[in-house]
């Protein structure tokens, strides 16, 4: 069984109004418990977990002016909201992740996978394009 | 952010650097109502259905890939054992039923399709007989057509009727293929034990167990466990399975996302997961490496067996917690021409055949892919077959031969496939006799260990 994040934190949010002015963390987290539980029985999930609808984006390469700039103008463009961005630099190697919504996009995954590959190729960087659910299922329970 | 910086740049270092893949993908189809007593309506039945239910494997298999950023070396095809649906025919029927497979998975873009089987472990139909007669034309005159024999399991004992033979045809097959290094071998595989859900050419075939269709996986992944190996250093054997089980277990997750995912898109029944760890001949991705790893000089070095039995033990542990539905094979390859490795401690005379049998008593599979003398008598075959089929009666355990007598080849030599199959230098086989045990005929009683009830 999958509960995603969004939902915990309306059913949190749900029990917080209910409890009022006597919220404790403690009575909160009991409420919420038996919440999820509820909904959980209620069989309001399905076993496998709703498509995110979002991607992370990782590129790599020599660090140069306007590799960021470069990167969010193709998603902007097209309606691809970054939802979070993380960069390190070592020396003038840089690496870059971001994690991008892409349900509202113009254009489908295989078009912005096709345009980012491009895009990093005109500025000698290396980039993956993934889907958000590979990480999901490989670094969480 | 939802996930560490550490986290992501794991996954994307898997699948980037240390050639982690989903091996394959494999659409099993039951070909159980394409029977007919017109062998030629049940070559356009079997092709209509084929056609029908695998037209776009290949493509969807390919978008997920895209998709997920993780590849699938290979798409591919299995079916029901064909001396099953079709009993009927004769030896020259099945050879036009296996050039229909080959025409098929031509048009539907698949490299290998499994299921020219049969199942003789206790003894064999007349059409069983046949098949199994007209396997070496028809693996001769297909290119992707992949045969499997099952002659041995823990409840029958093993069919030596059915081992000497599979030696013969295996050797005949070998001649037929001559000028090809008899490739043919290399799709045919004698099994004991053999699962109905193996996604694995050249052994994949649709059990009769199994429902319409479904979609099993292989997973890969030597290279990922060989740089965690590495990475770990120096730590006692608790640290060093507990290593292995958490790379095993996010391999096989990935895994099950991809499966999930192509059958969803397919609209066919998600089968299982195997979690075998399955070599390619690529640089790194290599079980030899990983025992090297873990302190041996060199695979076939005594201690050989322990290391290839913790790392396999550890891959299991880690992967069937991972998946819903664990499957096929499941354990690790050791085949010595799809790993570099394997190749090199043959040829430096560091591993032998009877050491690479000792292994094959804690892995899966079995002696898969060896290359020995063209001139090795078909006894000596069935007496290797025989050995194989024993530890997998005893231990309750698949095991299988897939062996090449490379027709005029001798020990030292090589022979090339290209590809995923690797290139195999030819191992030396004692010349002892054997003709007067394995001639003796009938079958090898089931063990003590079959009386489960």
């Amino acid at each position: 069984m999958n509960i995603s994040e969004s939902k915990i934190r309306e059913l949190t949010i749900e029990a917080i109004k209910e409890l009022g002015e006597n919220v404790t963390p403690e009575k909160l987290r009991e409420a919420v418990y038996k919440k999820v539980e509820a909904s959980l029985t209620n069989g309001n999930f399905t076993q496998e977990p709703k498509d995110s609808g979002r991607i992370i984006i990782t590129s790599y390469g020599m660090n140069q002016p306007g590799v960021v700039s470069k990167i969010s103008t193709v998603l902007a463009e097209n309606n691809c909201d970054i939802q979070d961005i993380t960069q390190k630099i070592l020396q003038e190697f840089f690496t870059m992740i971001m994690i991008v919504d892409i349900s509202n996009a113009k254009i489908s995954f295989k078009e912005i996978h096709d345009l980012l590959t491009k895009t990093a190729e005109e500025i000698n960087i290396k980039i993956m394009v993934q889907h958000e659910d590979v990480f999901r299922y490989m670094h969480r329970i | 952010m939802p996930y560490q910086f550490e986290e992501i740049l794991e996954t994307v270092r898997m699948t980037a650097v240390e050639h982690f893949d989903i091996r394959t993908v494999t659409l099993g189809i039951s070909l159980r109502d394409c029977a007919d007593r017109d062998v030629n309506v049940v070559c356009q039945k079997i092709y209509d259905k084929i056609t029908r239910i695998a037209e776009n494997h290949v493509n969807i298999a390919k978008e997920v890939e895209t998709r997920f950023g993780i590849a699938i070396a290979n798409k591919r095809i299995a079916v029901t054992p064909i001396s099953i649906p079709f009993d009927n025919f004769t030896r020259d029927e099945y050879v036009k039923i296996a050039k229909t497979l080959d025409r098929v998975a031509e048009k539907v873009g698949v490299d290998f399709l499994g299921g020219f089987s049969a199942l003789v472990q206790k003894g064999f139909t007349n059409g069983e007989k046949e098949l199994i007669q007209a396997i070496p034309q028809a693996l001769a005159e297909t290119k992707r057509v992949c045969s499997s024999v099952n002659v041995a399991s823990t409840r029958a004992g093993i069919n030596m009727d059915a081992v000497n033979l599979m030696s013969r045809q295996v050797k005949e097959t070998a001649r037929l293929s001559a000028k090809d290094n008899s490739i043919g071998c290399a799709k045919l595989v004698v099994f004991c034990n053999v699962p109905e859900d193996n996604p694995f050419i050249a052994g994949a075939f649709h059990g009769v167990s199994e429902p319409e269709t479904a979609l099993n996986i292989g997973i890969s992944g030597p290279g990922v466990v060989l740089q965690a190996i590495k990475e770990a250093g120096n730590v006692d054997f608790g640290q060093l399975a507990e290593t292995i089980k958490k790379v095993a277990f996010k391999i096989t997750r990935a895994g099950e996302l991809i499966g999930r995912k192509v059958a969803e898109a397919l609209n066919v029944n998600f089968g299982i997961v195997d979690i075998s760890l399955a070599p390619t001949p690529a640089e790194g991705d290599s079980i030899a490496d990983i025992i090297q790893a873990m302190g041996l000089e060199s695979v076939g070095a005594p201690g050989s067996t322990a290391a290839l039995a913790l790392l396999n033990d550890a891959v299991k542990k880690g992967g069937s917690m991972a998946s819903s539905y664990v499957g096929g094979m499941s354990g690790s390859f050791i085949p010595v021409s799809e790993d570099a490795g394997m190749i090199r401690a043959v040829q430096n005379g560091n591993l032998s055949l009877e050491k690479l049998e000792a292994m094959t008593s804690v892995c899966s599979v079995g002696l898969d892919m060896i290359a020995v003398p063209g001139d090795t008598s078909e006894e000596t075959i069935a007496a290797i077959i025989a050995d194989e089929c024993a530890i997998g009666i005893i231990n309750d355990k698949t095991t299988a031969v897939r062996i090449i007598p490379a027709y005029n080849k001798k020990v030292g030599e090589m022979v090339d496939y290209g590809g995923l199959l690797g290139s195999a230098p030819i191992m030396e086989v004692r010349k002892l006799k054997t003709n007067n045990f394995v001639l003796r005929g009938g079958r090898i009683p089931a063990p003590i260990r079959s009386l489960t009830n």
